[in-house]
C-alpha cells in the first residue's frame, strides 16, 4: 500500500516539475524522504499578500492518496484561515468522514482525486479570498471583517517579513 | 535548539567522566591500595552515585555506538518516537520497581536497564523498516544493517527468554517471569518487523505494485496482534497469581488490544470491500479498457494495464481493483463523483437496463405534460395543422369562451422545458414558424350594403365576441412568441456550448427575423381589429357602451388592444 504512496508522490513530483503551475514551487525536502515536502507559494496579485513568497511544509501520511497530507506555513502569515502556528484550515485537507465543525459536506473534503497541485492552488485562492465562515485565526478574521485596511496592512507587513525586508 | 541540547549532553558526559576520575583518584589517594579503595568506593554513597551516573553514561555511549553500526544517523521522526516511547517505558519500569520492591537490587536495576536498552533498538528497527516504504533509494548498506540488527535482536531475545525460563524452572517463580514475558513480546515485535521487511523487500524487488502485499500485511498484523494480546493476557493472569496486579503492563496491553481491534476491523472491512467489488462489478475486459478515454487510475496516478484487475463502478469511473479496495476500507464512495457505491445496487447489466428507460423517459416526460394539460399542445404543437385548426376554431366559433389562454405562461413552460430540454428544443422548434399563417378573420362588407338594420345589429352583437376572440387569439400568439423566444435562447445555449458559433448566430438571426415578421403580422392583426372600431362607433348607443364597459371589467388585465377597442 505504502509503496504505491511513494510511487504516486514521485509521479506528482514529476508532474509538478514538468508543468509547474504559476507561482508555485514544490518538492520533497530531501531525496531520501518523499513524505516531507516543501512548497513555496507566491501571494496572488491584487491581494495584500501580493509579492509575498510563503514557505510551507507538507507532511504526507504513509497511506497518502487515501488520507490527506498535513500542511503548515513555515513563514509567518496573517490570514483568517491559517492558525497562528501555521496550520492551514482548508476543507480539501480534511479527511472524509470526520467533520470537526459540522458544516462541510463530504464533497468538499479529501479524496484521492485531489493532488498536491490542487491543494496548493486552493491555498493560493484561499489567500486571495479568505473564507470567513471557518476562521482559524480569530483575530485575523475579525480584523478582515471589521477593519479591512488594518488587515491589509498587517498582511503586507507579513509579506515584507517573508522577503526579509 | 537540538545543537544546544547535544552540546549540553556532551558537557554532561565530560562532567561525568571528570567526576568519576576525581572520585576514583580520591579513593586511591585516601586508601593507597586497590582493595580498600574499592571497598571505600562501594561504601560511600556519593561515589556510588557518581559511579551509577557514569554507568548510565557508558550505557548511552554504548547505545550510540551500536546505533552507529546498525542504524546510522537517526531521522528526526525516529528520535521523536524514541523519546516518546522511552518516556512511557521508564515510567512503567518505575511502576514495576514498586511491584518488585522486595527484589530491589543493583542487579535487578541493571536487568531492567538492559531490557529498556533492547526495547529502544526494537522501536528503532520498527521505524527503520517502516521507512522502507517512504524512501526511493535504499542501498545495500541499509539491507545489511536491517538484517544484522534483526538477527542480533532476535538472538538476544531468544537467549533472554530461555535464561528466564531456566531460572523459573530451577528456582520457582520470580521477577524472571516478567523478563521472560517482556522478551517474548519483544520477540513477537521482531517477527512482525521481519515479516514487514520481507514483504517490502519482495515489493522492491518486483519493482511494481504487488497486488497482494496489502492483504498479506493485514493478515500478518492480525495474527501477530493476536499473539501479542494473548501474551499480555497470560502475563497478567500469571502475575495476578504470583504477585499482585501488574499495573505497569496495563498501558501496553491496552495498546495491543486497540491495535488488534483495529487490525480485525481492517481485515473485515477489506474482505467486505473485496467481496462487494467482486460481486457487484465485473473486471474490465481489454476491449472495454481500450474504449475508455482516460486510462489513468486516479488513485495511484498510474496507467491501467490489462493484466491488472480493473473495476468500473456504476458511475462509469474506472480504477485499479486494489486501489479501490484500500479506498473502500475508508469510505464507500466513488473517489471522483462521491456517489455511494457499496450499497446492494443492481449489477451492471441491470444498471444498463435501468439506464435505457431513463433515456426513453425523457421523451415520455415531454409528452406527458402535453397529455395532461391541453394548453401545451396548443403552445408547442406536434404538427402545424393542429395549431392552425385550434386558432381557426378560436377565431371562428364566436360564442365559445377561450379559456385555454392564460394558464400556461412562459415561465411555466420554461420549467417544463428545462426538464425535457433537448427534445423540446430540437423537435418543436422548426414547427413554431408555419402555424402563424392565420386564416383571415371574416370581415363584413365594407359599406354594409344590402344589410338590414337587424342583421347589422345582430352582426354587431356577434362582432363584439368576435373581437374578444381575436384579442384572445392574439394574446395566445404573444405567449407563443415569448415561449419560442425562450426556446430560441435555449437553443442558442446549446449551439454555443457545442461551439458552433457561426452557425448558431446565423440561425438566431434568421429566427429573430422570423419572429419580427410574426410580430409585425400580429400588429397588422391589431390594426385590423381597429378597423372594426368605426363600425362600433357609428351605432354607438348607451346600452352598447355599458355592455362594453361590462366586458372591459371582465377582461380585467386590460391590454392595449382593448384600450383601442374602447376608445371613443
Amino acid at each position: 500500500m505504502a509503496g504505491s504512496a511513494l510511487r504516486r508522490l514521485i509521479a506528482e513530483y514529476k508532474q509538478l516539475t514538468n508543468n509547474p503551475p504559476d507561482g508555485i514551487l514544490a518538492g520533497p525536502i530531501s531525496d531520501e524522504n518523499f513524505f516531507e515536502w516543501e512548497a513555496l507559494i507566491t501571494g496572488p496579485n491584487g491581494t495584500p499578500f501580493e509579492f509575498g513568497v510563503f514557505a510551507t511544509r507538507l507532511h504526507f501520511p504513509s497511506d497518502y492518496p487515501l488520507s490527506p497530507p498535513k500542511m503548515k506555513f513555515v513563514s509567518e502569515i496573517f490570514h483568517p484561515n491559517v492558525y497562528p502556528d501555521g496550520r492551514v484550515c482548508i476543507s480539501i485537507l480534511h479527511a472524509p468522514g470526520d467533520d470537526p465543525m459540522g458544516y462541510e459536506t463530504s464533497a468538499e473534503r479529501w479524496s484521492p482525486v485531489q493532488s498536491i497541485e490542487k491543494i496548493l492552488l486552493s491555498v493560493v485562492s484561499l489567500l486571495a479570498e479568505p473564507n470567513e465562515a471557518s476562521p482559524a485565526n480569530v483575530d485575523a478574521a475579525k480584523m478582515f471583517r471589521e477593519n479591512r485596511e488594518k488587515f491589509d496592512e498587517t498582511a503586507k507587513r507579513c509579506v515584507r517579513k517573508t522577503l526579509g525586508l | 535548539m537540538p545543537q544546544i541540547i547535544s552540546m549540553k549532553v556532551e558537557y554532561l558526559i565530560l562532567l561525568s567522566f571528570l567526576l568519576t576520575f576525581a572520585v576514583i583518584t580520591n579513593a586511591f589517594y585516601v586508601k593507597k591500595q586497590f582493595y580498600p579503595s574499592v571497598v571505600y568506593l562501594t561504601k560511600s554513597s556519593t561515589s556510588l552515585a557518581v559511579l551509577y551516573a557514569q554507568a548510565f553514561v557508558f550505557a548511552i555511549l554504548f547505545g550510540k555506538f551500536i546505533q552507529r553500526i546498525f542504524l546510522g544517523p537517526l531521522r528526526a521522526i525516529e528520535t521523536e518516537h524514541l523519546y516518546d516511547r522511552a518516556w512511557f517505558s521508564i515510567t512503567e519500569t518505575c511502576l514495576a520497581f514498586t511491584v518488585f520492591r522486595d527484589d530491589f537490587s543493583p542487579r535487578f536495576v541493571a536487568l531492567f536497564a538492559v531490557l529498556l536498552f533492547l526495547k529502544c533498538f526494537h522501536w528503532l528497527l520498527e521505524d527503520r523498516v517502516d521507512y522502507m516504504e517512504q524512501s526511493p533509494v535504499l542501498g545495500p548498506i541499509f539491507h545489511t544493517r536491517v538484517i544484522g540488527l534483526l538477527s542480533v535482536l532476535s538472538i538476544l531475545d531468544y537467549l533472554f527468554i530461555s535464561s528466564a525460563y531456566m531460572h523459573t524452572i530451577a528456582k520457582g517463580a520470580s521477577v524472571q517471569i516478567v523478563f521472560g514475558f517482556e522478551y517474548a513480546i519483544l520477540l513477537v515485535s521482531v517477527i512482525t518487523t521481519a515479516i514487514k521487511y520481507i514483504l517490502h523487500s519482495i515489493e522492491i524487488r518486483a519493482g511494481e505494485q504487488w497486488e497482494n502485499k496489502g492483504v498479506f500485511m493485514l493478515y500478518s498484523d492480525l495474527i501477530l496482534g493476536l499473539f501479542r494480546l494473548t501474551l499480555y493476557m497470560i502475563f497478567i493472569m500469571v502475575m495476578m497469581k504470583i504477585h499482585t496486579f501488574p499495573l505497569f503492563a496495563i498501558r501496553p496491553m491496552f495498546i495491543a488490544m486497540r491495535a488488534f481491534r483495529k487490525s480485525c476491523n481492517d481485515v473485515l472491512e477489506s474482505r467486505r470491500a473485496i467481496r462487494n467489488l467482486n460481486t457487484m462489478y465485473p473486471d474490465l475486459t481489454a476491449e472495454e479498457l481500450g474504449n475508455a478515454t482516460d486510462t489513468t487510475c486516479i488513485i495511484c496516478r498510474e496507467e491501467m494495464q490489462v493484466q491488472q484487475s480493473i473495476k468500473r463502478l456504476t458511475c462509469q469511473h474506472i480504477f485499479h481493483k486494489n486501489c479501490l479496495r484500500s479506498w473502500f476500507q475508508r469510505q464507500q464512495t466513488c473517489p471522483i463523483c462521491r456517489t455511494t457505491v457499496l450499497r446492494p445496487v443492481p449489477t451492471r447489466a441491470a444498471a444498463a437496463a435501468a439506464a435505457a428507460p431513463l433515456v426513453n423517459a425523457q421523451p415520455a416526460a415531454a409528452s406527458q405534460p402535453q397529455a395532461q394539460i391541453p394548453v401545451s399542445t396548443a403552445r408547442f404543437p406536434p404538427s402545424p395543422s393542429h395549431l392552425a385548426s385550434n386558432s381557426a376554431t378560436s377565431s371562428t366559433s364566436s360564442s365559445t369562451p377561450t379559456n385555454t389562454s392564460t394558464q400556461a405562461s412562459p415561465p411555466n413552460f420554461n420549467a417544463m422545458g428545462a426538464g425535457v430540454f433537448p427534445q423540446m428544443a430540437f423537435n418543436s422548434f422548426p414547427m413554431v414558424l408555419p402555424p402563424f399563417a392565420f386564416p383571415p378573420p371574416p370581415l363584413p362588407p365594407a359599406n354594409f350594403a344590402g344589410m338590414s338594420e337587424e342583421t347589422i345589429r345582430a352582426m354587431e352583437g356577434t362582432e363584439l365576441s368576435h373581437v374578444q376572440a381575436r384579442i384572445q387569439c392574439l394574446r395566445n400568439v404573444r405567449t407563443l412568441l415569448d415561449a419560442s423566444m425562450i426556446q430560441m435562447q435555449q437553443y442558442m445555449n446549446i449551439v454555443l456550448t457545442q461551439s458552433n458559433m457561426e452557425n448558431g448566430t446565423g440561425l438566431l438571426n434568421n429566427l429573430k427575423n422570423d419572429t419580427d415578421q410574426v410580430l409585425t403580422s400580429s400588429d397588422e392583426n391589431n390594426s385590423r381589429n381597429n378597423v372594426l372600431n368605426p363600425i362600433n362607433e357609428n351605432d354607438a348607443d348607451v346600452i352598447r357602451r355599458r355592455r362594453l364597459e361590462h366586458y372591459r371589467q371582465r377582461l380585467s388585465p386590460s391590454t392595449t388592444n382593448q384600450e383601442n377597442n374602447n376608445d371613443s
